[in-house]
C-alpha cells in the first residue's frame, strides 16, 4: 500500500485509465494549463496534451459536447469547476443526458462523466460552495458518486469508467489534500456498495464526503462518554446501500443521517423516509438529519460555520438520542 | 390521624425488617387487630393497631428494613381519606396497577381519573413491537425517553424486573451473617477430615433415663471426660498459634428457628451430671427465646452437635473456628448387634462423627479420640 493525497489518486485513476482506454478523454475550465482550480489534475500537467485540454467558459457547450462524444463512442470525463456551476448548464444534464439512455429504449449507451469539487471552503460564498447533489438524485437518469478518501474515489472511479451509464462524482475541496492509503495492484469499488468506515452498536450515522470524516471526528469524543457510532459512508448515492444501513439500524435501533448539503429535502430525507418504511419496527428513537441551514452560504466566516455543519451537530443529536436531552 | 411506626422489641434493637402486612392499603382496621408482621436479628413479632381507622398509607415495604422510630403506615377516620385518594390518584397517574378501592368516595375519584387513554402512550416503534412480541401491556411500564417514551430499555428493564418476580431475595439476618461469616472461613482455612465410628448408647441411655438427665448431658459429661485426656483435641488454632486449654467450655450447636446458634457451656469439665442437664435447659430456653447474652455465645473449647433426635446417622460436621474439632452424634436407633460371646441382641445403636484440622490433629489422634469416648460411653460411669 502506498500512501498518496485524495488528487493524486485521482490524477492516477485518470492516466490508468487513458492508457488502458483510447476513447477516454477530459476536459474543462483550468485543467489542462492550471491542474484544476483545487489542484485536482496536478499530477496530470503535461500529460496527453491532446486528450487534456482546457474549454471555454460555457457549461451549456461543455456539457452538451460531452453528451455528443459519448453518443459516438467516446468516454468523456468532465470537469465542472465548481458544483454550483453545473446549474448555469443544467438542461443538458437534466433534460438530455439524464434521458436519453430511457428515451432511445436503451439502444444508445451513455458513457460520460461529469465530476468536479463541491462544498465549502473559506468564504467561497453562495456560488462557489454547494454541495446539490440531491438534485441528481431527485432527477432519474444519472449514478452519483461521492468518495470521501483517495482509495474511494480510485476504486469509484474506475468502476465509472467502465459503466456505460452517466456518472456524476462530486469531490469536497476539503479532500484533494487528504492522503490515505491505495493499493499499488489495480482494485474496482462497486456502486451501491456503502464502506462501514467505523462499526458500533449505539447510533448509526449514514452519511458522505466531509461529514464522513466530521462523523469519525464526533465518534472519537463520544466514545469517551461511552456512546458508539458506527459510520456509515454510503460512497454512492445513486444507488445507495439500502441493506447495510436497515442491518445496521437493526442493530443499532437509533439513525442521524449526516449531509453538508441543505438539511430541508436534503438527500437524508429520503434516507430517513425510506427507513422508517422498511425498517420501523427497528427504531427506537426518531431519526435526525444534520444539514446545513437552510440558506445561501454567507461569506462571513462566523457565518459560514454557523450554516455549516461538522462534528458538533453530530455531537449534540448523538447525545439528544441517547440521553432525550 | 395516627402514624404507625417501626417498634422497638429490645434494648439493642436498631431496625426492623417487614415480613408481612396483613392488611391493605384502605382496609378498615379495628383497634388491636394484626397490622404486620416485623423481625429484628433477634425476634420476629406482631404489631398491633393501637387505634380504629382506614389505613391510609403503607410506608414501609415488606422485605424492607426500616429504622426503629420510622413511620411505615398511617391510619386515619373517613374524613382523612383523601390523603388515601390523593395517593390513589397519584399512582394511577404514574401507570401503576390499578387497587380495588374500599369505599364509594373513592370508586368516584377512580371515575374521574379514567383509565389511562391508550393513544396517550409514548412508545418507540422498536418499544410497541417487543411489547406485542412478549404480550406486555405498555401502560403497565414507564416511559424514559424523551417526553415520556416508552424505549427498548425501559421494555427490557421491565422483562428483568419480571423476571426477578419468579423469586423472591431473601434479606439475610445478622445472625445468619455471622454464621455464614464463621463457616467459610473454618471451610476455606481448616483442612477438615471426618472419622466416623458406630457406638452402643444401651448403657448410657438406661443410666441417664434413671437419672432424669438426657443422653445429650450424659454425652457432654463423658466428653468432658474424653477431653482431659487428649487434650490436644481442647484447642484454639489460630494464626498459626495452636493454644490448648485447661478450661473446657463445650459449644452446644442449637437449632432455632432463626437458624443455629452455639450456646456455651462454661467449664464444663467442673460441673456435675445434673449441673450440665440444667446449664443445657438454661441455654436452650434462652437460646429459642432469643435472650442469650454475647458471652454465652462466646469461648468455646469444643462444639458438640447432637443429631440424636433427628432423622442422620452419620455427617462431616463443619469446624466451629478457632477450635479443632467438633463432634457430632448422629440419631440413636435400636439394632441388631453381635455383643458378647457372639450373642445377637437388640442395642441402641448410633454413629459418632469427628471432625478435626488435620494441620493440627492426625487421623490416628482421631480415631484415639473415637476409641476413648467410645469405651467411656459404652460403659459409662456418670460421677
Amino acid at each position: 500500500m502506498k500512501v498518496i493525497t485524495f488528487s493524486e489518486a485521482l490524477g492516477e485513476t485518470i492516466l490508468e485509465e487513458m492508457e488502458r482506454d483510447h476513447t477516454i478523454f477530459t476536459y474543462g475550465e483550468d485543467i489542462g494549463k492550471q491542474g484544476g482550480i483545487f489542484g485536482a489534475y496536478k499530477s496530470l500537467l503535461g500529460k496527453f496534451p491532446d486528450r487534456i485540454f482546457d474549454t471555454p467558459i460555457s457549461e451549456e457547450v461543455i456539457y452538451g459536447s460531452a453528451l455528443g462524444a459519448a453518443l459516438v463512442g467516446m468516454r468523456p470525463i468532465v470537469e465542472f469547476h465548481f458544483a454550483d456551476f453545473l446549474f448555469t448548464g443544467i438542461q443538458s444534464i437534466t433534460l438530455q443526458i439524464e434521458k436519453i439512455r430511457y428515451m432511445t429504449g436503451g439502444q444508445g449507451k451513455l458513457h460520460l462523466i461529469l465530476r468536479g469539487p463541491d462544498g465549502v471552503s473559506n468564504s467561497a460564498a453562495a456560488q462557489h460552495s454547494e454541495s446539490i447533489e440531491t438534485i441528481f438524485m431527485h432527477v432519474p437518469g444519472i449514478k452519483i458518486i461521492i468518495p470521501s478518501t483517495p482509495y474511494d474515489i480510485k476504486g469509484l472511479l474506475k468502476t465509472a469508467l467502465r459503466s456505460n451509464d452517466p456518472v456524476i462524482c462530486f469531490e469536497h475541496k476539503s479532500l484533494y489534500a487528504q492522503k490515505g492509503e491505495v493499493p499499488e495492484e489495480e482494485y474496482l469499488i462497486p456502486f451501491g456498495k456503502a464502506d462501514i468506515k467505523r462499526p458500533g452498536q449505539d447510533i448509526t450515522v449514514v452519511t458522505m464526503s466531509r461529514m464522513v470524516h466530521e462523523s469519525l471526528k464526533a465518534a472519537q469524543e463520544l466514545e469517551k462518554e461511552g456512546i458508539n457510532l458506527e459510520v456509515i459512508d454510503l460512497r454512492t448515492l445513486v444507488p445507495w446501500d439500502k441493506e447495510t444501513v436497515i442491518k445496521s439500524v437493526q442493530k443499532t435501533n437509533r439513525l442521524i443521517i449526516a449531509h453538508e448539503t441543505w438539511r430541508r429535502a436534503g438527500w437524508g430525507a429520503e434516507i430517513a423516509s425510506t427507513i422508517q418504511e422498511e425498517a420501523f419496527d427497528f427504531l427506537d428513537a426518531p431519526i435526525i438529519r444534520i444539514g446545513a441551514r437552510n440558506v445561501p452560504m454567507p461569506f462571513s466566516p462566523v457565518l459560514q460555520n454557523y450554516v455549516t455543519p461538522d462534528k458538533h451537530n453530530v455531537v449534540t443529536a448523538a447525545k439528544q438520542l441517547m440521553e432525550g436531552i | 390521624m395516627y402514624e404507625i411506626r417501626m417498634p422497638k422489641f429490645g434494648l439493642t434493637m436498631e431496625k426492623g425488617y417487614i415480613e408481612r402486612w396483613f392488611k391493605k392499603e384502605g382496609e378498615f382496621v379495628n383497634k388491636g387487630d394484626s397490622l404486620l408482621e416485623v423481625s429484628s436479628d433477634k425476634i420476629t413479632n406482631e404489631v398491633i393497631s393501637p387505634v380504629s381507622g382506614i389505613l391510609l398509607e403503607i410506608l414501609g415495604q415488606e422485605g424492607d428494613e426500616y429504622p426503629v422510630g420510622q413511620i411505615i403506615a398511617v391510619i386515619g377516620d373517613k374524613n382523612e381519606e383523601f390523603l388515601l385518594e390523593r395517593r390513589q390518584g397519584k399512582e394511577k397517574s404514574e401507570g401503576s396497577l390499578t387497587k380495588q378501592p374500599q369505599s364509594q368516595d373513592i370508586e368516584s375519584t377512580k371515575k374521574m381519573t379514567g383509565p389511562i387513554n391508550k393513544s396517550d402512550i409514548k412508545a418507540s416503534p422498536l418499544a410497541k413491537k417487543m411489547a406485542k412480541e412478549y404480550g406486555i401491556t405498555l401502560s403497565q411500564i414507564p416511559g424514559s425517553g424523551p417526553g415520556g417514551r416508552i424505549t427498548r430499555e425501559d421494555i427490557l428493564s421491565f422483562l428483568n424486573k419480571q423476571k426477578t418476580e419468579d423469586f423472591k431475595i431473601i434479606k439475610l439476618s445478622g445472625l445468619r451473617k455471622t454464621i455464614i461469616e464463621r463457616l467459610s472461613q473454618s471451610f476455606h482455612q481448616a483442612i477438615t477430615l471426618t472419622n466416623s465410628t458406630e457406638v452402643d448408647f444401651t448403657q448410657l441411655k438406661n443410666q441417664t433415663k434413671d437419672r432424669r438427665v438426657s443422653i445429650t448431658s450424659g454425652i457432654i459429661f463423658l466428653l468432658c471426660k474424653t477431653l482431659l485426656t487428649l487434650k490436644q483435641f481442647n484447642s484454639h488454632f489460630e494464626k498459626g498459634v495452636l493454644k490448648e486449654y485447661n478450661i473446657i467450655n463445650i459449644g452446644l450447636a442449637t437449632d432455632t428457628e432463626r437458624g443455629l446458634v452455639v450456646p456455651v457451656i462454661k467449664n464444663a469439665h467442673k460441673l456435675g451430671l445434673n449441673e450440665i442437664q440444667e446449664s443445657i435447659k438454661n441455654l436452650s430456653d434462652r437460646a429459642k427465646a432469643n435472650k442469650l447474652t454475647e458471652s454465652e455465645l462466646t469461648h468455646s473449647t469444643f462444639t458438640i452437635t447432637n443429631l440424636g433426635k433427628m432423622r442422620t446417622d452419620f455427617f462431616t460436621p463443619v469446624l466451629n473456628p478457632p477450635e479443632v474439632a467438633i463432634l457430632g452424634v448422629g440419631r440413636i436407633i435400636k439394632k441388631p448387634c453381635v455383643i458378647d460371646e457372639d450373642k445377637i441382641a437388640i442395642r441402641d445403636m448410633a454413629y459418632l462423627s469427628l471432625s478435626y484440622d488435620h494441620r493440627v490433629i492426625d487421623g490416628a489422634d482421631a480415631a484415639r479420640f473415637l476409641d476413648l469416648i467410645v469405651q467411656y460411653i459404652e460403659k459409662p460411669k456418670l460421677k
